[in-house]
């Protein structure tokens, strides 16, 4: 050991440099499935698999949509299955890693099989899914909400939640009906901030909207008071911002915290109680817009999807203690996209058949809103299955 | 731009800077203990304001029994680690030692996370109320406690060094551990001390960023990458450089925000970092090595 003390430092700041990925948790696995189900008469299971981010960064997203996939499948095989066959839904954690989330698919595809993939949480760990989805050639439900799972389109592919495709112009008009002609826009440098920015600066240009500044922040970072003063000093009428993570709480208290006294707007992925636990008092009056789950009369009493929410949030309050996020509403939508598909199928259905009973679908009621796929649309959902939130006193509520 | 603007990027940069600095002074610990990068010294900043979480909700403890239990409990965790992975390698070689520091990251990342479950959690603000306003810049009253803890844990940590026996050892320790072992120098507990220190000190600045950002089991990761660099950037070993080289990171990154773009922030600051290592490999406050041969 004569390597001096400089030398080993300078090594190790190459090491970070190059390896500044966050390090992951240990990989959990949860099987669902057991190989002990089948006897003679009882028919085959059905067998699906999930990639979901049970650790690692979107841990807070994998873990209700975890939570309901396995609630639902419980009442699924309790009602009898699908046709008669028990369905099993094999789970693994792919740690909000894009590598892990490519050998959880191939171990998914070559050792158990599946005939379809619910994933990945993430929108990275989604696209690094597409070459092992597609050589299967088996449908898949992302979960994830960047442009691109849909936007890159794949016959393959079906997502659950809004994209950002859907959600941009949905604020944007709210903005213009405001009045507001000159935003102020910062987001994490993530997938989805990326994503929400590049469809924000496509989109004003319609709405006769100018971004005045444009702010990033890392996910990790603690303060965003820096990039907020650099808006403050603009003469933005309002900030938007989009980011999924802790980040955002951050940005809200610091928004509170500068006095700066122009409103403050963000994107689906703030619909977590989370946020208004962390950005306190820099939560009230934030808004911005969401499916209709985090507030069920927002479907409309008495409708189907009222009915269809308020059964699944109440279940699932009762079974986890808490109300679903919206994440968990991914999930269910997903799970019982391919069920019901695979429901209008014949006995011993292939994956091909499975994909273009999926692609077939037709006003599916869901958590996430209303789905109609078609040949070029694997999104589904409209601008009519969102409505736009504010936060008041700590709580959620509807804007009209 | 405004001089109340600019004092606003100042006061962000400082504040960030801080934190870094805790976190740097934790490495720096370390290393002038044992020679080793401690890449568990993220985990200490997280473990701060997770169990600090955990005896507010679960014990019901008022905030600062709360944080103070934080901090502690934090203290006791890097010393049982100390004692359970690195003494029974003693005289290891540095590089098993760094792979075992970056396991026992991993295993309190995993420990944190099924304890306390995937979520950010809240921790109330120290004192309540709104930013306090100086020459047209806005500061957090959390901002205040951030350096008013961060002034108090350099000053007790010279007192420690230069006025205690203790102290004393562990700086004998860092210059020589032989020779200091031959003065009657308890060496191996020296070691354990540094891991507590260190420990003790990631907690403090994680148990007092808390209430600005939130707490979650994979927060520690980032801020030690940040610490780490504020400790190399001010020159390892040394806790005044450590304290120096985080405060200017923090502002070097706060006026990239200003000055330049925010997008590139992170990468300004490993720029500026890694100049400093080609032109003066000792750190911008270290003191220069002899190199033996």
């Amino acid at each position: 050991m004569k390597l001096s003390i400089n030398r080993l430092a300078l090594a190790l700041v190459l090491i970070v440099a190059l390896a500044m990925l966050p390090l992951a948790g240990c990989a959990t696995t949860t099987d669902d499935g057991g190989e002990d189900a089948a006897t003679d008469e009882v028919k085959d299971p059905i067998v699906i698999g999930a990639v979901i981010s049970v650790t690692g960064v979107y841990a807070g997203l994998g873990e209700p949509e975890k939570n309901a996939i396995e609630m639902e499948v419980a009442r699924i095989n309790e009602a009898g299955g699908i046709n008669g066959h028990e369905l099993q839904v094999i789970i693994e954690d792919d740690a909000t890693d894009e590598a892990q989330s490519v050998t959880a698919t191939s171990k998914l595809i070559e050792q158990d099989g599946v005939m379809a993939i619910i994933g990945a949480t993430g929108t990275g760990q989604t696209m690094a899914m597409r070459g092992d989805i597609d050589r299967a050639a088996i449908p898949q439900l992302s979960m994830a909400g960047g442009t691109v799972v849909t936007g890159d389109f794949d016959p393959l592919v079906f997502q659950t939640p809004w994209s950002n495709t859907l959600v941009v112009p949905f604020l944007m008009q709210h903005l213009q009906d405001q009045g507001i002609t000159k935003i102020g826009v910062i987001a994490d440098s993530g997938g989805f901030g990326k994503d929400g920015v590049a469809n924000i600066e496509g989109a004003v240009g319609d709405y006769g909207i100018t971004i005045v500044a444009n702010e990033t922040f890392n996910p990790g970072d603690t303060d965003m008071t820096a990039q907020l003063t650099k808006i403050k000093g603009t003469d933005a009428e309002a900030v938007v911002m989009w980011s999924a993570g802790g980040g955002a709480a951050i940005v809200a208290s610091n928004v509170e915290q500068l006095q700066m006294d122009i409103p403050l707007y963000g994107s689906h992925g703030n619909a977590r109680m989370e946020f208004i636990d962390g950005a306190g008092a820099g939560a009230e009056g934030f808004m911005f817009p969401a499916g209709k789950i985090l507030l069920p009369e927002a479907y409309g009493e008495g409708t189907e999807g009222y009915e269809v929410a308020t059964d699944f949030i109440d279940r699932y309050t009762a079974e986890f203690g808490a109300a679903p996020s919206t994440f968990a509403g991914h999930a269910y939508d997903a799970l019982y996209l391919i069920v019901d598909a695979a429901r209008t199928l014949d006995e011993g259905f292939t994956s091909a058949e499975l994909r273009d009973a999926i692609e077939a679908t037709d006003a599916f009621v869901g958590i996430g809103g209303t789905f109609t796929f078609s040949a070029d649309d694997h999104n589904g959902l409209t601008g009519d299955d969102l409505v736009l939130y504010k936060v008041e006193n700590g709580e959620w509520v509807l804007v009209e | 731009m405004g001089s109340a603007e600019l004092l606003q990027f100042i006061v962000a940069g400082l504040k960030n800077g801080s934190i870094y600095a805790l976190v740097a002074l934790g490495f720096t610990i370390v290393f002038a203990s044992t020679g080793v990068i401690n890449f568990a010294q993220g985990e200490f900043f997280m473990l701060g304001g997770m169990l600090s979480v955990l005896a507010l909700q679960s014990l019901g403890l008022p905030l600062p029994a709360a944080i103070l239990f934080g901090v502690l409990a934090t203290t006791a965790v890097g010393v049982v680690f100390e004692l359970l992975a690195i003494r029974p390698k003693k005289d290891g070689d540095p590089l098993s030692l760094i792979i075992i520091t970056v396991g026992g990251s991993i295993l309190l990342q995993s420990l944190a996370r099924h304890m306390m479950g995937p979520d950010e959690l809240p921790v109330p603000a120290f004192t309540q109320g709104r930013s306090i306003i100086f020459a047209g810049a806005a500061i957090e009253r959390q901002t205040l406690w951030i350096w008013g803890i961060t002034f108090a844990a350099v000053l007790a940590l010279t007192i420690l060094y230069r006025k205690t026996a203790f102290g004393r050892g562990m700086r004998a320790c860092a210059i020589d551990r032989d020779g200091a072992r031959l003065v009657g120098v308890d060496a191996r507990m020296m070691v354990t001390a540094s891991f507590g220190l260190a420990a003790m000190l990631g907690a403090l600045a994680g148990a007092a960023t808390a209430p600005l950002t939130q707490t979650v089991f994979n927060g520690g990761a980032s801020i030690g990458v940040k610490g780490f660099a504020a400790a190399i950037l001010g020159g390892l070993g040394n806790p005044i450089a450590a304290v120096l080289g985080g405060l200017l990171l923090g502002l070097i990154e706060s006026l990239s925000v200003a000055f330049l773009s925010s997008t590139y922030k992170d990468a300004i600051a490993l720029v500026v970092l890694l100049l400093v290592l080609f032109l003066r490999p000792q750190g911008l406050f270290g003191r220069k090595t002899k190199e033996k041969v």
